[in-house]
Formats: C-alpha cells, structure tokens, sequence
C-alpha cells in the first residue's frame, strides 16, 4: 500500500496475494483483503469480479487457458481446445474432479505471433498443436 | 523498404535485457543527454519528431506532453499503458521481453519531460514472465542509481481488455472496477489521482531513447512524413512466418504479408487482411498495395490501430469470424454505457442467427442498424470497435452473410478453419444455465 | 462562494439564446431555456456525472461526434441542438431507449413505479414506438430482498448506477455495488448480505425504474390514486422536508421533499420506513383508566375529561409535567398555558436543557459542505442522533474540507464525558487545533451530545473562537430530541412565574411517548399519587398511569417544530389520527379551568409568534422554510464553569447511546428491526487484548446487581476504558462497570 499515493490503488495487488493463499476468492479470502485494506468486502468483491484473472469460485490447483481469440481460432485453436478436452475429460470451462485442473478458453493472450497459444499456470506455452495436449497434460500431472 | 531497427535495436545481437549489454550500445545515453535539457526541449524534440502514439489511437506524443496542466498543484504522473490486449497484438509484450532497459530509458526521459517524479506501469496481468523481466530490469536500474528520484511502479492488471482504455486504466490503477471516464476532464488535466497524467504505449515510450539519440529530424527521415519513423508489427494469422516484425512506416502492406510473412501457408488464397487488430475495419486482398502508415490505411477505409496485422485466407468463414469478434466485444464490455452492454450482446444474438441459418434478410439490415446506433454513442470506443468488425466484414462479404440467410445454414458446412470455436462468454452462458448470477 | 463574481455565458440551445452563469451543466442550461434533455444517470447530488446512460446525446456545434450533454458545461458561444431540432441527436436518444429496452421486462402492470416511472415517461417521449427485439430476454430471480425494506428486481435495473454511486459516494457504506462486468453485470450486496446503514432507502428514490422498491410500499398504491402531503420529519431535531403519499387515508409511504438547506433530497431509513408505527396493533385509539394493577380499560372521551379534570384539582399546585420534546411547539403551548395559567402549575421535567446561546452562530445544515475546517465534540455519535448531519459531514469532507471528532470514538480519542473539557481546551491560546479554527476562513464547531447544558459550552467555545463574526462560520448543537427547543420555548412562554416545590408530587401528566418510555421519569411517577399519561401504544401505558389519553404522531398533526438550526418548519397533518389531536382536548380541559386556548394550531401559533418570534407567520414559513438570520452578537458564556467530573473508580466505565434505530416507533417496524442495535458491548482493542476476549465472546456487563449478558464487539476507533452498549440494553446498568465471563470469572 506504501507504493501509492492512495492505498486503494493495493485493491488489485491485495486481491491477487490473498487468490493465491486461499486459491480462490471465497467469501473469506475477500473479508480477511477487504479488512486489509480498510475497504468494505462488497467492495473488493465488486472490484474482484470485474476483472478475469479473479476467480469468484473455486478452481483447479492448476489452470489450462487455451486462447479462442482470432489469430489463434484461426490457425486451429478449437481442435487444441478440444484436444485438452478429451485429455482432461472435461469440457471446457470446468475443472477435473479430483480438482487439479481447471480448461478455460481465453481471449487474445498476446501471444498470436506463435499460435495456438496456452497459457498454463501463467506461463505461455506457444505455439501449442493438438499433438503437444498429451504432453502437457502429463507434464502437469507430473507436478502434482 | 528495409527493415529498420529503432525499438528493437540491437536487441537480435545482445541480451538486452541485462543492464550492461544495454549501456555497451549506448543505451542511458539518452537520458544524460536528456537530462541536460530543459523539459521544453524534449517536448520540442518529441512534437518535430511526430512520434505518433503506437497504442492505437495515433495522438502526437508530443503535443499530448504539452497539454499537461502546468499550474496544477497535484503531482504529474507518467503512465505507461502496458495492458496490451488487442487481439492480434504482441508488440508491446517483445518489446518489454527483450529491451526492458529501453522503455525503462524511456519512462525516465518522458518524466523529465513533463516534470514528473513518479511513474506507473499498467502491465497486464497476464504478462507474468513479462513482469518479472521488468521487474529484474528496475532492480538493475535501482542498484546503478540511475533513477535519479523518480519512482517507477511496475503495476499488474488482473485481465480486461477496456483496462487498455486510458481512463479505464487509470480508474483500474486507482483500484477500482476499470471503467473509462467521461471526457472532458482530459487526463493531462485530471487524470490519475485527479491530477495531471501523461498515458502512452510501451512502444511510445520505448521509442523516445532512439528519437532523443538521433534526434527528431533523422527519426523523422525513417518512415513517411505524415507518419514518420518506425513500428513494430504484429504479423499473425494464415501466413508462413508470423511474429514482430519493426518496419518504418509507409511499408507496403504486401511486402509485410508475402515479402516477410512469407504468403499463405499450404496454397490456400488470401481472403482478408485487418491491418490494425481486431477492432479496426477488415481490407481485402485488392488493397494490398495499402502502405502501412496511418493516413493511408485511414484513407484505404480502416486505421492504424495497434499495428497488429491478421490475414484471413479462403478457408475462413467471414460469420463466423464476425461471431467470433462479437463475442470478444461483449465478453470485455465494461458494461458503463447503454449502447456497448446491450448493443454487443444483441449483436452476438444476431450473429449466432444468422450463422445458424435461422435469420432472414431483415435481419442483416437489422445487424446494420444495430452497428449504426452503437457507433459513435458510446462512452469509449470499445462500442467503435464492436462495430467495426461486423459492419466491414459486412460490407466487404456481404454474399457470404446473405449464402447464410438463403442457405439456411454455413455455406461452409462445418468446414471453416474456424468452426465451432468456442468463446468465453459461452462458457458464461454455460454456468448461467446452472443458475448462477455470477460470472 | 457567494462572494466570488459569477461570470455569465451566452449560449444557443436549439436556436434559443440564453445566459447563464459560467460552468452550469448543460443540462440545466438547457432547462433554463425551457428546454427538456432527459436523462438516467445524471444527478449532481451523486457527485461528478459518468456518462453512462447515454440518454443526454446532444450536437454540440464543432463536434462531430454526439455528446452527454450531463458531462459538459456551459461555455460562451456554445451551439447546442437537442433532439427537439437534431436529427441526430434524436435517433441518439431514441438508440438509449431501445438498447434499454431490449431486455427490459414488460414489468409495468405489476411494476411499482409505473405511472411515476422516467422510464415510461421518457420512452413515450423520446424512443421507439415498437420493439425489434425477438430474442428470450436475459432472465434474474427476483425480486430479491436487497433487505428487509428493499427489494430488489435485476431484470427491471437498467444499470444507471445511481444507487451504487450512492452507496459509494453519499453514504459511503460501500455495501450496494455492481458486480461482473458488461452484459452480466448486476446490482448486488456482498454474499447478499442485507443492505443495513442508515440511509438505505434513498436508492428507492433515485432509482429511475422499478428495480429497487420498498417493500412496505409493494401494490400498495398507484400514483393517480395517491394524495401527497407536505410536511416535516419528526423523529430527530434534523426535521428533514418530506411528503407523505396517502391512500384512503393511510400513509403508504414516505418521500424526501427535498430541502437544499437542510436534507438536500435525502431521508434516513428511520425517518423513511418509520411511518407503519401508525398503525401498530398495540395503537391506542381510546382513552383508557387503569383497572386494577395492569389493567386499562377504555372510557369515553366525556370520562375522560372528567377524570382528568378531577385529577388536576386534586393535586393543584404539585403537579410536574414531563414532556417529551416531541411534541408540536402548539401542542407545548397549550399544555403549558393550561397547567401554568389555569393550574399555576410551573414544574416541568424537559427532556433536554435548550437556550438560545448559539443563535449568534446560526447556519443552514448546507453550509457544512461549504466548511474548510469541522470538529465535532462529544461522545455522541452524530449519525445516530441526526442522521443526514453525518451526510453533510461527508460531503465536506469530499468537497475538501477537514473533520475532526474529539470524543470516546473521534479520529482524536478522548477519555468518556470530557467534551465539556475539550472544549475548554481548544478555546485555550495552546491549543493547535484552536487555531486553526480561528485562522479559517470557514470553520464550524459542532456538539454531538451528550449533555452540552443546550448548548451554552458550544457557544462559549465558538465566541471564543470568533466564529459569530465569520462569514459561512457558525456551530451546531445536535439536541436529543426532535423539537427539544420549541418545546422549552413554548413551555417558558406560557408565564413567568417560578417554578414551586412541587414535592410531593400530587400529578404527574406525562406527554407523548418518549417520556412514557424514559426511567427517570418513571422513577417520578413511582412518587407521584396519580399519573396521567399521553402516548401512543398501550405497552408504554400499562401498569404506572392512572389515565391514559391517546396521542398523535407527527404525521398527524398539524404545527410546527424547531429543528437544530434554529429554524421554524410546519408540519401538516397528513391523515386524520384515529383519536382526536392533543391541542383539542387540551383546549377543552383548558376551558374548565378558564384559559383561553384555541384548538387550531395555526391559532395558537399566531399568539405564541406574537410573543417569542417577532409575530413571524404561518406563510412566511410556508413549505420550504427559511432560516432566520443569525442573532446579534452578545457576550458569550462563561466556559470556566466546572462540570461534575467523574470520580476515578474501579472497572470500566459505561457509556450509552441512544441508536438512530431504537424508540417506540421503530420497534413496531418489522422492515426495521434488522438494523437494531445488536446485543452487544463495544471495547476498544487494546482492552479486549487486555481482558482476553475476541469479537463475539460473550460476556456479562455487571453493576451492583444488575447483569447484562452481551456479546464483545471490538471497535478500533473506541477510546481504552470503555464500554460501549447502546441505552436499550443497558437498562438498569450504571456508569462504573464490571466485566466478567459466563462463568462468573471477573475480567481485568
């Protein structure tokens, strides 16, 4: 809050450490950052929900966001979209049962240049065929 | 025209992004000039540049500079709008990946140019990596002491495109909902915090080492008169070698897509070129010979943009595609204004119709309507670019949209190279049909 | 400032020619111009305008684009055209209203707002005449209960933002806000939480459509069946203006008539859902004799007034009247004349010691907003005794002006009951912050309660100041109750004679309800051998009143009030009373004992005006009334008088509050029991980390026998030493406290 001039300007800062303890923003996580930073919980839950990066539900430990924007739509990004389905076994928009990973499709990353792009736990992977889903995939399940 | 290096100077040859290899070609070299102006002069050297800002809008830098309220009592702010989020767009995300020293060069000269202290990089969020590399390069830049009090703020977004909106960014900056600001008051005159703010683009500012370097009026011989200099575009879509390409402005449109991008890839045709990311009117392959500069793409019916060209080929269905943009549109809607909340989400509906076969010829006149009374009515021109898209790729592929209605169905029956791509608002309207009121 | 030269401009607005100061809104340039631009979103109280209905579209002449005419000001030479003569700007405006409408419901039969709805209205006059939407229309659960007095319809809300520009911006409760974004974006409370502050009802105001409604007022009336009523707030000393709309002679619901000196359109939530107190089961409408220990049975007005008549000759001469502060300044009048002239009966137990020592200071409440420097003094919260003065503290604040509180939660802490103190201080030469008040320009010092001896401290503070000699300078004492000072007023003007040993006390006649409730005056009805008592509600009445006379609520009666301003305001009477109005009856018992005391208020005032307000009339009052000028400057009180201070003792010390949401009337609102204290005791953090205990821990709070068990509520800004419980559940309990836990454990 010391950086700004006005410490509302922490909202965004505030909103994204207290996402990353909690792994969402429950009820909770935006009570405990509103309280932070003397703001009202319905506050941060309106500034929260603006944005897309803020999740308002509980997500996957890991997160698959495969952009659908048109540089990407247009060199084959619905076959990788669906290539992460029939891999994860969900469709996208949800998360695997066991709560590992949550697909997404996203819009324009800024990646186009290197086509599809997906962005895997904030870091791009670019370009991404459906040939490169399988490996992924294990790659992250290796993590866990 | 050959490929000119301003920007991205050196940045092939040496890892720029280490403090060292910058200042061994000269880099902070401009500042120490800089600094030893006066703060007029800069301006001075930045309007005979007539650096036009590269975040889309093309506003002359330096007569932006001197609209700053002078007899202010509040702080001036230096912003720089680091959220690129235009569709088609990846220039600014180089730019800051592999010379970071350079905009950092250049945040400082343009604060002393404006008699600024404190600077604020809007990145968006997305660009972690990204952030990082600036991040490391601050800490460099801190460690030398060649910030020479002023601050730099490395801010992060949290994913919305508006948020690359000037105002909008500056409400988000204030940690609001990023929602742009009715204009009159100008930011040069109430702009971050309510007090004097200069906002410009990574490339921008970026640009300002290189023009202060060699100085305005060999800058000004790079590029054509009327848009003098360099930029970097973003080639993407159907061709053989997408990627940032920085050329001087008044390049052929042609030679970028065939002579550097290599044509189309697997013998398929050129369908649609949109030279300026998605919001920008679509051109067609009669208007190749187009030069890339912001009068004559104004004048070949489309503009400059974020310099982020896409090209279309054959097998692309142009409904499809419309769909496509709307529903970014209406997915990043900041919903303030009537006509871009409802408008692009009734735009979409129409889209959806007429790609599934079930509208009829009104509807395309209604479409038509529906674009002509968001144009020009709402608050910032989010509502424009909505607009753009539909109402060119209507005007230039009408019979494609028609083939539709008569059809009853896609003309390319499942097999557009973008069939059944799926957009986040659907996955919205996936929950919603669960019964949730959240996003 | 009113002194600063206002430049004028001359503009054309749709070929109209006019001038009007510089920097006006357009929109109200226009309306000088006799010329209408609609609007949604646009309302100058919320704070800057957004542009974001987009309903305002103008040409502006050297524009291409359409303008909101809301965010522009006027300028010389300006060419407007509205869509009386643009084109362009009509089909603007006609876009706004169809883009409206696509998904808005075809609610209007069943919608609350039909008939009084801008929606409608601006439709009819500036949009399409038919629908090109063929889509399902985006569909929301409603309506929700955004609280138990509002409700919530998200299809209806066109997302004007009025009200969350509101909550963010005038209350700043930061509770209503708009959540996701773009199309899905929707009005909403955190977790959907009810919405609970004080001033929660004004968004059903500024909502342009039915999306935010009272649920007291649901179905209950549409606008051509209703008669509007002007009248006065009577539930705190602010007196906000309102109206209250009637149907078949009930009150459905009350609206802000919006005052700019005083309420400036807006009503707090007391004043606002207060009214169904009216019609509370437990509302007498008979008078009633008590029977037996805790009977009441009804007799007949004639008995009544027989009974009653009785009683005051019996105890002539020790008689003590409690009043309530409540009452119409009529009203005190007449009891006054007929208890001292006809009955030589002086003693009076006021409700709150009132003089005019700060009328040198006297300044509208709208000068707040105008200040440079406030402190308030006390320990009184001000939004709980006067509610929209908290508003206009806010306003200063946003508008630049500097707030300071001294007192047990100020922003400067104080130890409990030193504001008398407190004041001593700053009218010192060391004082940093007496100062600063005096250097000024403009700067007003407020007193929130308790205690202040009527505001003889405040005025010795600011004439030390010199705030009477400043322009836009001048301070405030914020009474207990809503007509505290006319009361007093109309009370004293009745005779000059002293007051006599009453004791023992023969008759205690006890007026209105607050009295009825208060224990001090129930502690003198223990002595007193018969009681006669005027109140509302039959709970306040049983077992301790002899005789008990129905009363009337301010809404129906017809009289004036004095609010803190000083400023004298009509109240009408807005329905007929279910029994008849105090100053009737009290003018026939007045006759019996030969005092001449008419029944019509507007009567009685003109006697009473003749005596104590310079013969000022009913009409010069009229519906929006002035504040009379300040009074001339007169030696100011002595401060060095030296107030009882209280004696170092063990354990904490209580303090006690009256909430805004507490008293008879309130607690017969169902809509408004949510916003009741809670049963809790305030401790600053440093003496709950001391003590031990947390947010929710339940504790007993004890005083020489009497135990209250209530839960801790840790509140940061609270000054060490003290418990904080609001009066209603501090019955019994005295100003030394002890703490203890539920098993008995004593708490240090």
């Amino acid at each position: 809050m010391a950086s700004y001039p006005d410490p509302r300007s922490a909202t965004l800062p505030a909103l994204r450490l207290a996402q990353e303890r909690h792994g969402w923003l429950s009820p909770e996580a935006l009570r405990e950052t509103a309280e932070g930073l003397g703001e009202t919980p319905a506050y941060c839950q309106a500034v929260a929900s603006f944005y897309d990066m803020f999740h308002l539900h509980p997500v996957g430990r890991h997160a698959i966001e495969v952009c659908t924007n048109l540089a990407c739509a247009l060199v084959g990004a619905q076959q990788v979209l669906e290539a992460f389905e029939a891999e994860l076994g969900i469709r996208a928009g949800e998360t695997t049962e066991d709560g590992e990973v949550t697909l997404r499709a996203i819009e324009c990353a800024g990646g186009c240049g290197r086509a599809t792009v997906v962005v895997v736990d904030h870091r791009y992977r670019e370009p991404v065929r459906p040939e490169d889903v399988a490996g992924i995939v294990g790659e992250l399940r290796a993590q866990s | 025209m050959p490929r000119a290096s301003v920007v991205l100077a050196d940045a092939d040859e040496r890892d720029l992004t280490k403090l060292d290899e910058y200042r061994a070609v000269g880099g902070y070299g401009a500042l120490r000039s800089a600094l030893a102006l006066e703060p007029e002069q800069i301006i001075a050297e930045l309007t005979g540049a007539n650096l036009r800002g590269r975040g889309g809008a093309g506003f002359p830098m330096g007569r932006k500079a001197s609209l700053i309220a002078k007899d202010s009592p509040k702080p001036t702010y230096l912003v720089v709008n680091a959220d690129e989020s235009e569709p088609g767009a990846f220039k600014d995300r180089e730019i800051m990946l592999r010379t970071p020293h350079r905009l950092i060069e250049g945040c400082l000269i343009t604060a002393h140019a404006i008699g600024s202290t404190s600077v604020f990089v809007y990145i968006r969020g997305e660009y972690l990596t990204e952030f990082e590399v600036l991040r490391t390069a601050l800490e460099e830049v801190r460690q030398a002491d060649l910030l020479g009090g002023v601050t730099i703020v490395l801010h992060r977004g949290a994913g919305a495109y508006i948020c690359g909106e000037e105002t909008a960014l500056l409400d988000s900056l204030e940690g609001k909902r990023g929602l742009p600001r009715p204009r009159p008051p100008f930011p040069p005159v109430t702009g971050l915090y309510a007090s004097p703010t200069q906002i410009n683009n990574v490339q921008t500012i970026a640009t300002v080492p290189k023009i202060l370097e060699l100085g305005s009026k060999e800058f000004a011989k790079l590029g054509v008169k009327t848009s003098p200099g360099t930029a970097v575009f973003s080639l993407s879509g159907n061709v053989v070698n997408p990627g940032n390409y920085e050329l001087e402005l008044g390049t052929p449109l042609r030679e970028l897509i065939y002579d550097i991008g290599g044509g189309i890839p697997n013998g398929r045709a050129i369908k649609a070129i949109i030279p300026g990311g998605s919001s920008v009117p679509v051109l067609t392959p009669d208007q190749l010979d187009t030069p890339l500069d912001y009068n004559s793409i104004q004048a070949a019916g489309s503009f400059f943009g974020s310099a982020a060209v896409m090209v279309i080929d054959d097998r692309c269905c142009m409904v499809q595609l419309a769909l496509r943009a709307a529903q970014f549109y209406m997915h990043e809607s900041c919903g303030k204004c009537t006509p871009c909340r409802e408008g692009t989400r009734w735009l979409v509906q129409l889209l959806e119709k007429i790609e599934d076969g079930r509208a009829t010829h009104s509807d395309l006149d209604l479409l038509l309507s529906v674009c002509d009374r968001i144009l020009g009515k709402s608050l910032c021109a989010l509502g424009d670019f909505a607009v753009y898209p539909v109402s060119s790729y209507m005007a230039k592929f009408r019979d494609e949209f028609e083939a539709h209605v008569e059809q009853g169905g896609c003309p390319f029956a499942g097999e557009s190279s973008i069939e059944g791509i799926v957009a986040p608002v659907e996955l919205h309207e996936r929950k919603s049909l669960s019964g949730s009121v959240d996003g | 400032m009113a002194d600063r030269q206002i430049q004028s401009v001359a503009l054309t607005i749709d070929g109209r020619e006019v001038e009007v100061p510089k920097g006006l809104g357009l929109v109200e340039a226009a309306a000088v111009a006799g010329i209408e631009i609609p609007v949604f979103c646009y309302e100058p109280r919320l704070g800057p305008p957004v542009g974001a209905c987009r309903m305002c579209l103008c040409e502006i002449e050297g524009t291409p684009k359409l303008q909101t005419a809301c965010t522009l000001t006027a300028q010389d030479g300006m060419a407007i055209r509205t869509a009386q003569t643009s084109e362009k700007a009509a089909q603007g405006q006609d876009a706004t209203l169809e883009f409206i409408l696509v998904n808005h419901p075809l609610d209007c039969p069943v919608c609350d707002k039909g008939g009084e709805c801008p929606l409608q209205d601006l439709t009819f006059r500036y949009g399409p005449g038919a629908t090109r939407m063929t889509f399902p229309k985006r569909t929301f659960e409603k309506p929700i209960p955004i609280s138990p007095a509002i409700a919530l319809d998200r299809e209806r809300c066109i997302l004007c933002y009025r009200c969350t520009r509101f909550s963010e911006s005038v209350s700043e409760d930061g509770q209503l806000v708009a959540r996701n974004r773009g199309a899905r974006t929707v009005i909403a409370t955190f977790e959907d939480e009810p919405y609970r502050g004080r001033f929660s009802g004004n968004v059903i105001e500024l909502c342009p459509v039915g999306a935010l409604t009272s649920t007291q007022y649901r179905f209950e009336a549409r606008p051509w069946e209703i008669q509007n009523v002007p009248s006065i707030c009577g539930l705190c000393p602010v007196g906000c203006n309102i109206t209250a709309s009637t149907r078949e002679g009930k009150v459905k619901r009350v609206l802000s008539r919006n005052h700019p000196e005083i309420d400036e359109g807006w009503l707090c939530d007391k004043g606002r859902f207060a009214f169904t107190h009216l019609h509370a089961r437990d509302r007498i409408t008979d008078p009633l004799r008590r029977v037996r220990r805790r009977g009441l049975s009804a007799i007949s007005w004639d008995g009544a007034l027989e009974e009653a008549e009785g009683m005051l000759r019996k105890a002539r001469g020790r008689i003590v009247t409690a009043l309530s502060g409540s009452e119409t300044i009529e009203q005190a009048y007449g009891l006054a004349k007929l208890l001292r002239q006809g009955l030589g009966a002086h003693s009076a137990v006021l409700p709150e010691e009132t003089n005019d020592a700060l009328d040198r200071f006297r300044l509208p409440l709208s000068a707040l907003r105008e200040a440079e420097l406030i402190v308030i003094v006390g320990d009184d919260p001000v939004a709980e005794r006067a509610p929209v003065v908290d508003l206009w503290l806010r306003a200063a604040r946003r508008a630049g002006a500097e707030v300071v509180s001294l007192g047990v939660t100020g922003t400067v802490q104080r130890p409990a009951g030193t504001a008398a103190e407190t004041c001593r201080e700053l009218a010192g030469p060391g004082s940093e912050l007496g100062g600063r008040l005096r250097a000024a320009d403009r700067a007003i010092v407020i007193w929130s309660g308790p205690g202040g001896r009527g505001g003889t401290l405040l005025a010795g503070l600011a004439g030390a100041l010199g705030l009477d000699g400043k322009k836009s300078s001048g301070a405030f004492y914020l009474p207990a109750t809503p007509n505290g000072r006319g009361v007093g007023e109309a009370w004293a003007a009745a005779s000059d004679e002293e007051e006599a040993n009453p004791e023992p006390i023969g008759l205690l006649v006890v007026s209105g309800d607050e009295a009825a409730a208060d224990p001090g005056v129930r502690a003198l009805a223990e002595r007193a051998e018969s009681v006669l008592a005027t109140t509302m509600f039959q709970s306040l009445a049983v077992g301790w009143a002899d005789l008990v006379l129905p009363g009337t609520s301010y809404l129906e009666r017809d009289g004036t009030y004095r609010n803190l301003e000083g400023r004298l305001q009509r109240l009408r009477r807005t329905v007929i009373p279910p029994a008849p109005d105090e100053l009737a009856w009290t003018a026939k018992l007045a006759e019996r004992f030969g005092v001449a005391l008419s029944p019509h208020p507007s009567l009685v005032f003109e006697e009473l005006s003749a005596k104590i307000y310079r013969g000022v009339g009913l009409g010069e009052i009229g519906e929006r009334a002035p504040l009379p000028a300040a009074a001339a400057p007169a030696t100011a009180p002595d401060l060095s008088a030296d107030p009882a201070r209280a004696v170092a003792a063990p354990g904490m010390r209580l303090l006690t509050y009256r909430a805004l949401f507490s008293g008879a009337a309130v607690e017969r609102v169902p809509e408004l029991q949510f916003q009741r204290p809670a049963r809790e005791a305030e401790l600053s953090s440093e003496d709950a980390g001391r003590l031990g205990v947390t947010d929710g821990d339940v504790i007993d709070v004890r005083s020489n026998g009497t135990s209250v068990r209530l839960a801790t509520r840790i509140n940061r800004a609270l000054h060490a030493g003290v418990v904080r419980v609001a009066v209603e559940h501090a019955r019994g309990l005295e100003s030394r406290v002890q703490l203890e836990k539920p098993s008995g454990e004593v708490l240090r």
